[in-house]
């Protein structure tokens, strides 16, 4: 690998929560499909399609493949509880 | 006394005019002063006035007369002061060129200063980790930069010796500054013996990748994909809001997310890029 001084060179990070479990069982893959269609729909934007990726974490969570989490803490706080933040 | 003196004086007048030095005229003035100093009157006065009335004709150069040199340091012919002076002069000029020296040297840090820097947030990795905060509460506090609109691109590879199909479920999604956001890779092991791969990412352009964080993902954990075997991989990850005010993101609106999976074997360590 070339050490070339002065360039950085990119550092990978490792996940702030680890790494997701495999659903080998395929427990959340409708979730999964819903949010796939809701994204082909809305031309890939995500804005559009957070509850759909909400309900896909929940899904992982219910089934232990995804450790438990307040959805505030992975940036749900405005889908949950009709908190409105600001959505200028 | 004072009549012999007239005609002595006036010509020594002239002698001072005359005599003079082109551009001191101040030592003019001196020569005709010291005429009129009371050493020049009494006896021997008039000689010595006739005497150097002779010598006014001669005096081509400015006047050499050691009587008529302003008064001057004495210049010591004492060994031992003329050493002190040495001495003296001798440290000045040590003290300067360190000083001198010194003066460089500060100049040249102050360049070197800069590829160094970057060289030690290279290795201790605290250029990437200084910038943005990773806290769990930061997402529970990160408001939108709505006006914002960045396109993440992905994509994915496999190394030679993975026979894995590994692709993305989408091939891009728009997202905003601080919000999060969901992605799906799938993978397929087609072969018949259980396959354990282990992944690493990378992020073009490189600037932009301190700003992205993944919150979960796939990688760098060994996955297992039993034969026939087909699974969704999903990557939970945001882009810092603090993207938004970086000056020199001000162009970048595509950041390409890229993964690549390898094979992961017994005591085998990973050609992982970017690992050292």
């Amino acid at each position: 690998t070339a050490m070339n001084f002065g360039t950085k060179s990119f550092q990978p990070r490792p996940p702030d929560k680890g790494s997701f479990p495999l659903d080998h069982l395929g427990e959340c893959k409708s979730f999964k499909e819903k949010f796939m269609k809701c994204l082909y729909d809305n031309h890939f934007e995500n804005a559009l399609c957070r509850n759909e990726s909400k309900e896909y974490l929940e899904c992982r969570m219910e089934r232990k493949l995804m450790l438990q989490e307040p959805l505030e803490k992975l940036g749900f706080g405005d889908l949950i509880g009709g908190k409105s933040e600001a959505k200028k | 006394m004072g009549g012999l003196w007239h005609p002595g004086w006036r010509p020594v007048a002239f002698c001072g005019w005359r005599c003079i030095h082109p551009g001191s005229p101040a030592r003019a003035a001196e020569r005709v002063e010291l005429f009129l100093r009371p050493e020049w009157s009494g006896t021997g006065g008039a000689e010595k006035g006739l005497r150097w009335l002779g010598t006014w004709k001669h005096c081509s150069l400015p006047a050499r007369h050691p009587a008529l040199q302003p008064p001057r340091r004495p210049k010591s012919s004492d060994p031992f002061t003329r050493a002190h002076v040495e001495e003296w002069r001798q440290r000045n000029k040590t003290t300067l060129t360190y000083v001198a020296a010194v003066a460089v040297a500060m100049l040249g840090a102050s360049y070197a200063a800069v590829p160094l820097y970057r060289l030690y947030c290279q290795t201790t990795g605290l250029g990437g980790s200084a910038v943005a905060g990773h806290a769990s509460d930061q997402i529970e506090n990160m408001v939108p930069v709505k006006d914002r609109i960045i396109k993440i691109s992905f994509n994915a590879d496999v190394h030679a010796s993975l026979q894995w199909n590994f692709r993305p479920q989408q091939t891009e999604i728009y997202v905003v500054p601080g919000e999060t956001a969901l992605a799906f890779y799938r993978a397929k092991n087609p072969t018949d013996k259980p396959v354990i791969g282990i992944s690493t990412y990378n992020v073009v352009p490189f600037e932009a990748g301190q700003y992205f964080n993944k919150i979960q993902c796939f990688c760098f954990e060994e996955q297992r994909l039993n034969p026939q075997e087909e699974v969704d991989m999903p990557v939970f990850f945001y882009i810092d809001p603090e993207f938004a005010e970086d000056p020199r993101m001000i162009n970048v609106d595509l950041i390409t997310l890229s993964y690549t999976f390898f094979e992961a074997k017994e005591g085998h360590t990973l050609p992982v890029p970017g690992y050292n």
